[in-house]
């Protein structure tokens, strides 16, 4: 039994933490948000050139073969950082996807160009209707003479504008909720019968809603997923949710270290604030329950790692506690941030805007743990 | 990064499964008898009736994970009752503090399970404020004894105690924490009264100490006149295992899942109503969160690194979670949990669950209240001033 990182992991978390403290200042990522990609086609060849995109993507595809627990050392870094490239997107969603569903052919085109950054790809998962559930299909793929064609709309799908393909989810039989009848489709972004509707979240990163209008995918792109695609879809879900969770955490310290910082500089009734108990004490809780976020999140990585989607309850437990703790540590923060925690000029508010966003994300925390309830 | 035991650990808590299996209760048997021959056999192990005691004393010299091994397996064995006073309380004083002497005059009986102690710390003025003690100890004119006048509160089981160990003040010149003098006194003695105090469960498990002109001999004073404060909080720096109950608390959720689930509502039992279940799902996340801290922390202490920042926090989730367990059997029990008398009426568990909550709530008052224990994380592990 440890919990200390390998080698190779310090390492990976060492230039991570690098990268962020050199190339991440705040304003410059405030000017990235604004442009037109909404984030930096420099960094993203970076990311892929330090090897970060191909980390959890199999050697014999130019990956490291890592596992979530890799997955995880990185995204806390970048959580750190709040960094806007389709990390996430890309080299989590749409890697998972590939390696679960994908078959040797459709693994060894996409997988490569996925870990060297020359593709950026995104996953097309969720439908206003369905809320949290990934189940709750009403996209349609018929069976045609060239292939399949898709007719339907995806909603909030991660830096799809700026994607060279999506990997859509899909019915081709089955009723609305069925959990059978899903398959997964690799769609390029260009084909005929897309639109896609831009638009920022408020996190600074981009998502779109994307209607399929009888959109052509030839039978290879269609992931060969052996037991359905739902399944392929859930394990995606898993290796997201415990991303997400890692991003979280490593946000979650930079908010709960800055306000124990602010607290002591700021002074009101001629001492600092932090000499007040009633304060120390609400920055006592935060500490406590992003440790009890880090604990989760070893628990539901190493569970994952060793038992794959059989770890499931633990990923509930996981999701709901980062989505609630989150926002309990980001509320806190500007609250002890006063005034200052209200601007957009301080770091504090972007990291709880982020932490709102993760809370939504493959279903809140009230989702998870009604689910985890059973 | 890896959650599994080594095939030590492995072996290791396969022989303390067999050990509890083959030396658990005989319903009908004496159960005192049965006691004291379990502590007779766990000692033949190698220790195992003194976990937590160094080699050097008898102790087993476990590693941070045997010990996990070993809390989580008496969770789930019967076990006989102990007491800590003697043998996590006064013991580890005795063996860093004492004399040789005294280490031979005290500690086989402690761990013989022969004599009670109980610990003579708070006042009715000295409760999170400890150091603000006022029971004095006079030293004669001879330098033979002391003469000892005062009040100790929260004595646990005073009343049935032989002796008692005590923070007295020896001197009050200077800063409160000097000047405090550890002194062990046999409880059964003219000037010594103990007046039961009925806690809100209707149980006498604390009482009132007075002193009175009580004669201590020198030779019952355990270290340097005056250092004492220094010894009870190198005390506390021993509690590093066990604190959060985590196993415990494991098994009573099961417990807690059996007897909801044995309570009728509608068609369905009260782990159908959503409102409970998820109670009891939140309680479940806590404790595999808090039980991961527990394991970090271990696996620091284990590669013999000073506990990291995330133990500081077992005592304050561990004692939460204890409570909120207790509350939601009370919850479970409905209206039959107002009953109070010898005789259980409706629910079987629901007799006692009443008791047990309010019990619980000293949880979070006791060994330091949780706003104390969060004064300590400000000021120690986030380095916020006082």
């Amino acid at each position: 039994m440890n919990f200390d990182l390998s080698p190779e992991q310090q390492l990976l978390s060492d230039s991570v933490e690098r990268f962020i403290s050199d190339q991440y200042p705040l304003d410059q990522r405030q000017l990235t948000v604004l442009s037109e990609q909404g984030f930096s086609s420099e960094h993203w060849q970076t990311m892929a050139e330090l090897g970060w995109l191909g980390a959890s993507i199999p050697e014999q595809y130019q990956g490291f073969g890592g596992t979530q627990a890799d997955t995880m050392v990185l995204m806390e870094q970048l959580g750190k950082g709040l960094v806007l490239e389709p990390f996430f997107a890309s080299a989590v969603l749409a890697a998972s996807a590939l390696k679960y569903g994908g078959n040797e052919a459709q693994q060894s085109q996409w997988l490569p160009q996925i870990a060297d950054g020359s593709k950026q790809l995104s996953l097309a998962y969720a439908e206003q209707q369905g809320r949290f559930d990934l189940h709750d299909v009403l996209t349609r793929a018929e069976a045609g003479d060239q292939g399949f064609v898709l007719n339907g709309r995806k909603s909030m799908v991660l830096h799809a504008a700026s994607a060279d393909a999506l990997i859509v989810s899909a019915r081709t039989a089955g009723a609305q909720t069925e959990k059978s009848g899903i398959e997964l489709f690799v769609v390029d972004t260009q084909a005929d019968g897309i639109t896609i509707h831009d638009f920022p979240t408020v996190d600074g990163l981009r998502a779109a809603e994307i209607e399929f209008t009888n959109v052509v995918v030839a039978t290879e792109n269609k992931l060969a997923c052996p037991d359905g695609g739902f399944s392929v879809l859930n394990r995606v879900a898993i290796d997201g949710i415990l991303a997400l969770a890692a991003e979280a955490v490593g946000a979650m310290e930079v908010l709960y270290k800055d306000t124990v910082a602010y607290t002591q500089e700021r002074e009101q009734f001629d001492r600092p604030l932090s000499d007040f108990q009633v304060l120390q004490h609400r920055m006592v809780d935060m500490f406590m329950e992003y440790e009890q976020c880090k604990s989760m999140l070893y628990r539901a990585t190493l569970e994952v790692v060793q038992q794959g989607d059989a770890a499931q309850r633990t990923v509930h437990a996981l999701k709901y506690l980062i989505g609630k703790n989150g926002i309990f540590i980001g509320e806190n923060a500007v609250q002890l941030h006063g005034g200052m925690g209200m601007t957009e000029e301080l770091r504090v508010a972007h990291y709880f805007k982020r932490l709102l966003v993760i809370d939504a994300q493959f279903g809140n925390h009230d989702y998870h743990l009604a689910q985890f309830a059973g | 990064m890896d959650i599994d035991l080594n095939s030590d650990d492995q072996h290791f808590q396969k022989s303390v499964r067999q050990f509890l299996s083959d030396n658990s209760y005989v319903a009908g048997s004496d159960y005192n008898e049965w006691r004291l021959n379990w502590f007779r056999l766990a000692r033949d192990q190698g220790g195992w009736d003194v976990p937590k005691w160094p080699e050097k004393f008898g102790g087993p010299g476990w590693t941070p994970t045997q010990h996990y091994i070993w809390e989580q397996e008496t969770a789930r064995a019967q076990t006989p009752w102990d007491l800590p006073f003697g043998l996590s309380m006064l013991a580890p004083v005795l063996m860093n503090y004492g004399s040789e002497e005294q280490q031979q005059r005290f500690l086989p009986d402690i761990r013989d399970r022969k004599v009670n102690w109980c610990q003579g710390y708070s006042e009715p003025n000295a409760g999170s404020d400890l150091a603000n003690l006022k029971t004095k100890a006079e030293l004669s004119a001879d330098g033979s004894h002391y003469v000892v006048n005062g009040t100790k509160i929260w004595t646990t089981l005073a009343h049935i105690a032989d002796w008692i160990f005590c923070l007295t003040r020896t001197d009050d010149s200077g800063k409160k924490q000097d000047g405090i003098t550890f002194l062990l006194i046999p409880m059964k003695q003219a000037g010594i009264e103990v007046k039961p105090i009925i806690t809100l469960g209707g149980a006498h498990s604390v009482n009132m100490v007075h002193l009175t002109d009580v004669k201590v001999p020198v030779e019952n004073r355990v270290g340097e006149e005056g250092k004492a404060w220094t010894y009870a909080k190198g005390l506390l720096a021993h509690e590093r295992t066990g604190l959060a109950g985590i196993s415990r608390s494991l098994v009573a959720l099961e417990k807690l899942r059996k007897q909801a689930g044995s309570v009728t509502r509608g068609n369905g039992s009260l782990l159908d109503d959503p409102s409970y279940r998820l109670k009891v799902a939140e309680l479940e996340v806590e404790l595999m969160a808090t039980e991961f801290t527990e394991l970090r922390s271990l696996a620091s202490a284990a590669a013999g690194a000073e506990p990291g920042p995330e133990s500081s926090i077992l005592k304050l989730k561990g004692t939460e979670i204890q409570q909120r367990l207790q509350k939601l059997t009370v919850e479970a029990g409905g209206i039959y949990s107002a009953a109070w008398g010898a005789t259980p009426v409706g629910h079987t568990f629901a007799h006692g669950g009443m008791s047990g909550y309010l019990a619980s709530r000293a949880y979070t008052i006791y060994g330091g209240a949780s706003e104390v224990q969060r004064d300590v994380i400000a000021k120690n592990v986030l380095g916020l001033k006082k």
